[in-house]
């Protein structure tokens, strides 16, 4: 086999998440190219305009298009074509690598950070019972076997579970991934009693996931990835040599690094409930109903945690309420002041990508993921439940449908962005800092804990378990708990303040001006 | 600065919802997404400049008040079709702008002494506040309706006697002196 044809065989047998990484990017650039025109529209519609509506596919070369308008649709990529048009201005004093490191360095991140959103469930086939006492026969050892008797080109979705027929049945489960499969093994050897005779059944379920990375620290990483984003703007307000610029990058510094610690703490309550990090796996305990109706999604549990969220990832994606980095009535234009042409367009780029990122975690922590209410009862397929997984599903098309649930569920909360811009003022910069730190990192705390007790709570004394799913009984638990942490920030907040003396208690006015 | 000189003012009281500020930005959504429906519901306040135009709606659908709205200027012509203009200088020396330059000549009329040999307005130099029709004293120089006038050029913007007095011909009809 030469070298050509391995890299052609690699090819083919990886071909599934290539062709996933390449569509699920275009798709959220795509996202973010039309999300620039949905902004524009928004803030039309919310003055009493109606938004830009001219600009067709015809770009003044192609007149016979020049009839139909398309909503000005066109409009995104005529914004694009004038950013890499423009004239890139670098100006003098300022650091060249830097300059140009920082607006590549925050595209980079927020695009890797899309990596590991669950887009929609996986489709797969479920493999009962497979015997390999042939292959155990020919000399090869159990986990040689195994592995063997797996395609080579799809992913192990479930845990591999090896059981043998003959006298007492011996029931092991292999957890996923493969690659530990030998050690497991070992490690399970002498449970794992294989008989010298009868058939030995290997049973799976393989396919592929509609995810690009399927970490199992997909929450993590996410956070991780995503604090980088602030290098870039730090980086950016520095290398512009420009004082404007510089405020601006200290400012979104401070921003995002205090609403960090808030919203890693919220993540934290979801994760101490479902005792997983993985994204997917999220997404999956929250596929179904409370009473047949109410869907099992985190916001009706826990309406509190989605809420400081919701006003963290604003806050880290340095929008209106919380744009002090770009202020454009003091700081010119914050840290991209001194940026033109595509350069500028990456920072854009990365603020836009960067809320697709974010709402898609929001959805898949608080929303269900890819789970359609009430649509699966309808059609069996969405629903999944191949080898009792609900996020596996055997149709290919149901697959696809999921991923458009979860677009549009990222679309509502993308449409909360642009809402929240036009709607609300800006914070002073001490309000932005008094709101993360005396009160959203204070009752953040409090939920963890909150949610700690309730889960303890839940196991020792209802003998319930959280971590395949919230009944009813524990989500009203917990929807006690967030009531709780309400009224006890509402009471702290009053205890602490008794004493204080109000500012701004009385506004000076000269007379002669005003009376 | 004396205490007679201060006023005190009293913030106003909070309610619960107002500490709480959640509530209020959620009315603040409620008056913006109200907005959203209104305009979706076809009621905007948006003209289709090209295809529609202010000069062809009433001043209560939003178009213009031929009467006082300020445009490009044009000079006005008496019952015999003279120029009305005595070359005064008045209006050039109003302006702030500077935008007015007159070259007075010897009228060949018997009711008046002078006349405009040249009458240029830089149009691109107007600021158009109508300082020259409040000081013209013959009603010669008046502000039209006109608004979207372009050119190649800048030398092209600069509108002699001939033009102004062609606006005059163009716009008479629609607004009388």
């Amino acid at each position: 086999m030469g070298p050509l044809e391995s890299i052609l065989n690699w090819l083919l047998a990886n071909i599934h998440w290539i062709t996933l990484t390449f569509v699920m990017h275009m798709v959220v650039l795509g996202t973010v190219a039309y999300m620039i025109l949905f902004e524009r529209k928004v803030a039309g519609w919310a003055q009493d305009r109606i938004g830009p509506n001219r600009t067709g596919f015809d770009f003044g070369i192609l007149p016979f298009l020049k009839k139909f308008k398309f909503w000005g649709m066109g409009q995104s990529f005529a914004d694009g074509l004038k950013m890499l048009m423009k004239e890139d201005f670098r100006a003098p004093g300022t650091d060249r690598w830097l300059f140009s490191i920082a607006p590549l360095s925050m595209i980079a991140v927020v695009i890797i950070s899309i990596a590991v959103i669950p887009w929609g469930g996986s489709f797969g086939t479920r493999h009962e019972a497979v015997d390999v006492r042939p292959m155990l026969d020919a000399g090869k050892t159990l986990p040689e076997a195994i592995r063997a008797s797996l395609p080579p080109s799809r992913k192990l979705l479930s845990d591999v579970e090896v059981f043998t027929l003959s006298g007492v049945a011996s029931t092991e489960q292999i957890k996923q991934p493969i690659m530990t499969l030998d050690r497991q093994i070992r490690q399970k050897g002498e449970a794992l009693a294989i008989p010298a005779s009868g058939p030995v059944l290997v049973s799976y379920t393989d396919g592929w996931r509609f995810q690009i990375a399927n970490l199992n620290i997909g929450v993590l990483f996410v956070l991780a990835v995503l604090s980088l984003a602030v290098y870039g703007v730090v980086v950016g307000g520095y290398a512009s040599n420009n004082k404007y610029s510089f405020l601006g990058g200290l400012r979104a510094t401070a921003n995002m690094i205090s609403y960090e610690i808030p919203l890693g703490l919220t993540i934290l309550c979801i994760v101490l409930l479902f005792s997983s990090l993985d994204l997917g796996q999220i997404v999956t305990m929250q596929a179904g109903y409370w009473f047949g109706v109410i869907p099992k999604w985190n916001i009706f549990a826990m309406p509190l945690v989605f809420v400081l969220f919701l006003v963290c990832i604003h806050a880290e994606a340095n929008r209106a309420p919380f744009d002090i980095a770009e202020a454009e009535q003091e700081l010119v234009g914050g840290y991209h002041t001194e940026y033109s042409s595509m350069r500028f367009g990456l920072f854009f780029l990365a603020e836009y990508a960067g809320m697709v990122t974010t709402s898609a975690v929001c959805v898949a922590l608080f929303f269900g993921g890819w789970h359609a209410p009430w649509i699966d009862y309808l059609w069996k397929g969405l629903g999944g439940g191949v080898g009792g997984d609900p996020s596996v599903t055997d149709s290919i098309l149901a697959g696809i449908a999921r991923i458009g649930v979860f677009f549009s569920k990222t679309a509502l909360i993308l449409f909360i962005f642009l809402w929240t811009r036009w709607s609300l003022p800006r914070f002073r910069f001490d309000q932005i800092m008094n709101l993360a730190w005396k009160m959203l990192i204070p009752i953040a705390i409090m939920l963890v804990i909150g949610t700690a007790i309730a889960v303890f709570l839940i196991h020792a004394v209802l003998k319930g378990d959280t971590t395949d799913g919230l009944s009813p009984i524990e989500a009203a638990v917990l929807l006690g708990m967030n009531g709780l942490v309400i009224a006890l920030a509402y009471a702290g907040g009053a205890f602490f303040t008794a004493g204080m003396k109000e500012t701004n208690h009385r506004i000076v006015v000269p007379e002669s001006r005003y009376a | 600065m004396k205490d007679s000189d201060v006023l005190l003012v009293d913030p106003p009281k909070l309610s619960m919802g107002d500490k709480f500020y959640l509530p209020q930005v959620a009315k603040g959504l409620g008056t913006t997404l109200k907005h959203m429906f209104r305009v979706a519901r076809g009621d905007h306040k948006v003209i289709q400049y090209p295809e529609e135009r202010r000069e062809d709606k009433t001043v209560e659908e939003g178009g213009i008040n031929h009467a006082t709205y300020r445009g490009v200027h044009r000079l006005n012509k008496d019952e015999e079709g003279r120029v009305k203009c005595v070359a005064c200088f008045m209006c050039s020396t109003a302006c702030p702008a500077r935008c007015i330059h007159i070259e007075a000549g010897e009228s060949p009329w018997e009711d008046r002494e002078k006349y405009p040999v040249k009458f240029d307005i830089d149009e691109l130099r107007c600021i158009y506040c109508g300082m020259c029709e409040e000081a013209c004293p013959v009603d010669a120089i008046e502000l039209t309706s006109l608004y979207d006038i372009v050119g190649l050029s800048r030398s092209e913007m600069i509108f002699d006697k001939e033009k102004l007095l062609r606006i005059y011909d163009e716009t008479v009809e629609r607004e009388p002196m």
